[in-house]
């Protein structure tokens, strides 16, 4: 009888404490792979840390919102805004990466250069926008009962078309003739080019699809956040963890250790206080650049 | 043939000396103008304003022991900032002693900077940027969250103190003294990082980031010199903290945010990596640029942003690293008779 009510108990919190908890980490740790893929893509291939990552998340928040005040559909944004964003990210990388890209500190200039970017284009934002947070309304209202536990359709959502993304991009690099020459790129530039890969191009395209995937993380968080200037920068720190722990370089890395954060954060949460919650996910974060710097997994086309 | 080029190394050695002394004494007159003007005009504000340049100027000379000696790109040196800010307005309220203040910020600095080093510089390249973007980050927020510190007040009501100087005694409720003192600190924190580069130390801090690998096997140990210049970093910009609470009264989280470390870094590049006085007259162009365009506009960020983008591309090596090869160049033509050809140097 004893037994029965402790399981009971058990059972109770799972659904009403836990559950939810797990399903809303689930649902934030979606949009956080998204972001971390396009971070850890443009560092497996091209050697560049994209500190204006964040801001290219909230470009993708902030063009939704404006196409949303045009009257443009929320599907549609879903697709027009990556593409807006992978023009950007394409012009980006021709016009600024490339002038330095060939300099012995590349590391660091890159860096440097989208810090720089960061900057400029949080002002901007500020200039355009305003410092209020614009909160756009939620495409699919309502909420639904999933396993006994309550949770709002977008959620749902989300969770079902992040882990349609994650496959996708997972088949592209690694299932297509396109993935293979960004791998043999990232692997040897100087022998895929001579086999006929145009480097180059490969290059800013990889920059511009890792721009676009935080541009369509940006529009999938927005109706859950709200949309202000330095929504970048609270999220950055977040997918940089996630670089780090998962393997700089490493898709599978990258959605291992970005599901698992999201998940420590969610839970721990509910133990300590929520404003202790991220200074714990980078006290990982150090912790895993001091045990084991590679992180999780290798570098993308390094096995 | 050895002698000739020991010559020729010795002579483009004290040309590049002088150049960074006429570069150093050029910024002590330009500050000692400012200060003239400023008090003729009886003004608080500038004098306020252009102290704490000098003090993030400072922090900036740090970042440029690492990233321009060592090599290594530190984004979190708002961290050794703000814990000598805060350690120093903890003992001002208790004890309102400069000497302690600066004591017991030396030590807590050498303290932490030791223990933080022998972790950091095992991470090379972007991951001791980011290392150190993140630790900083976690001690924001944890400092942001504690409420023995202030939580996201800050500590307010520090004391104005007087500073005694031996024969005399300078009081921190004087705007023009106060920037006088911190002038002083920051050249003499200047002369001697210039002179540490100097010692065989130094010298190793350069091998080190030139060909890390290559070190080892001339007899030494690149950790070792890593931490050491890490130690030497953390240590000048706590001691550059400790001096703001004395200026402003007051220390909040702010100080230990991504802004403090990322302007840091924009003052080493547009003034000038590598180069120590550069990273002064990075933080002078910064300060006097924040105020002037803040005047007509508040998005001045863009437009700091847009410069320091430019200055990446364009010009990598900053202002000091444009002016040096050329004064360089002036003085090592005065002492060309020191008889050298390209022929007598050749291999």
């Amino acid at each position: 009888m004893h037994g029965g009510a402790c399981m009971n108990e058990l059972l109770e919190s799972l659904q009403f404490i836990y559950g939810p908890q797990i399903a809303n980490g689930l649902a934030i740790g979606m949009a956080v792979v998204l972001m971390a893929l396009g971070l850890t893509i443009i560092f497996g291939l091209l050697d560049v840390i994209n500190m204006s990552h964040g801001e290219f998340y909230a470009l993708g928040a902030y063009l939704a919102v404006t196409l949303a005040g045009q009257g443009v559909n929320f599907w549609f944004c879903l697709v027009l805004v990556p593409l807006l964003m992978a023009a950007i990210g394409y012009f980006t990388e021709r016009t600024l990466i490339q002038r330095v890209f060939h300099s012995k500190d590349r590391h660091i200039l890159t860096l440097l250069l989208t810090f720089g970017l960061a900057i400029i284009t949080e002002d901007l934002f500020k200039l355009g926008y305003g410092p209020n947070p614009y909160k756009p309304e939620s495409p699919i209202p309502g909420a639904s009962e999933l396993f006994g536990i309550m949770l709002p359709n977008y959620r749902v959502f989300l969770i079902v078309a992040g882990s349609c993304i994650i496959v996708a991009v997972w088949m592209l690099v690694y299932r297509t003739r396109l993935g293979a020459m960004v791998r043999a790129a990232a692997w040897d530039k100087h022998m895929a080019a001579s086999l006929g890969v145009p480097v180059e191009r490969v290059y800013a395209g990889t920059f511009a699809f890792g721009v676009a995937l935080a541009g369509l993380s940006g529009v999938l968080l927005a109706p859950i956040y709200s949309v202000f200037p330095t929504m970048g920068k609270d999220f950055i720190l977040m997918a940089f963890t996630v670089v780090i722990v998962g393997g700089m370089g490493s898709i599978k890395g990258a959605v291992i250790a970005g599901l698992l954060l999201t998940q420590v954060q969610s839970i721990s949460s509910l133990f300590i206080s929520p404003v202790w919650s991220e200074p714990l996910v980078f006290g990982i974060m150090v912790l895993f650049l001091i045990v084991r710097p590679q992180g999780l997994a290798g570098r993308l086309g390094h096995g | 043939m050895g002698d000739s080029v020991r010559l020729a190394v010795a002579a483009s050695e004290r040309a590049e000396r002088i150049s960074r002394a006429v570069l150093a004494a050029l910024f002590v007159l330009f500050a000692l103008t400012f200060a003239a003007v400023a008090l003729v005009r009886g003004d608080t504000f500038f004098f306020r304003l252009a102290t704490e340049a000098l003090i993030l100027g400072g922090v900036a000379m740090a970042v440029d022991v690492l990233l321009g000696y060592a090599g290594l790109l530190t984004l979190g040196h708002a961290l050794f900032f703000g814990l000598g800010a805060y350690v120093s307005a903890l003992v001002l309220k208790e004890t309102p002693s400069f000497w302690l203040a600066m004591g017991a910020t030396l030590c807590v600095a050498t303290l932490v900077g030791l223990l933080a080093g022998v972790v950091f510089i095992r991470a090379r390249g972007v991951y001791f940027a980011l290392i150190t973007f993140g630790l900083a980050q976690v001690v924001f927020k944890a400092v942001y969250n504690t409420r023995e510190l202030g939580g996201s007040d800050g500590i307010i009501g520090v004391p104005q103190i007087d500073i005694p100087l031996g024969l005399l005694t300078v009081s921190a409720s004087s705007p023009g003294s106060f920037f006088l003192l911190t002038l002083i600190f920051v050249m003499l924190l200047y002369c001697f990082l210039a002179w540490w580069m100097r010692t065989p130390l130094g010298r190793l801090l350069v091998a080190v980031r030139v060909n890390e690998s290559r070190v080892p096997f001339l007899g030494f140990a690149p950790w070792r010199v890593k931490l050491a210049a890490f130690v030497m970093a953390a240590i000048v910009a706590a001691l550059c903290g400790a001096l703001y609470p004395m200026l402003r009264g007051l220390v909040s989280p702010e100080l230990l945010t991504f802004q403090t470390s990322g302007n840091a870094v924009i003052m080493v590049i547009l003034g000038g990596v590598g180069t120590l006085i550069g990273p002064l007259y990075g933080a002078a162009l910064l300060t006097g640029l924040k105020s002037v365009i803040g005047t007509w506009t508040e998005h001045h960020l863009m437009i700091i942003g847009a410069l320091f983008m430019l200055s990446v591309i364009f010009l990598p090596k900053g202002f000091a690293g444009a002016v040096l090869p050329r004064l360089r160049r002036y003085f090592a033509g005065e002492a060309s008779n020191a008889s050298l050809t390209k022929k007598d140097a050749g291999h």
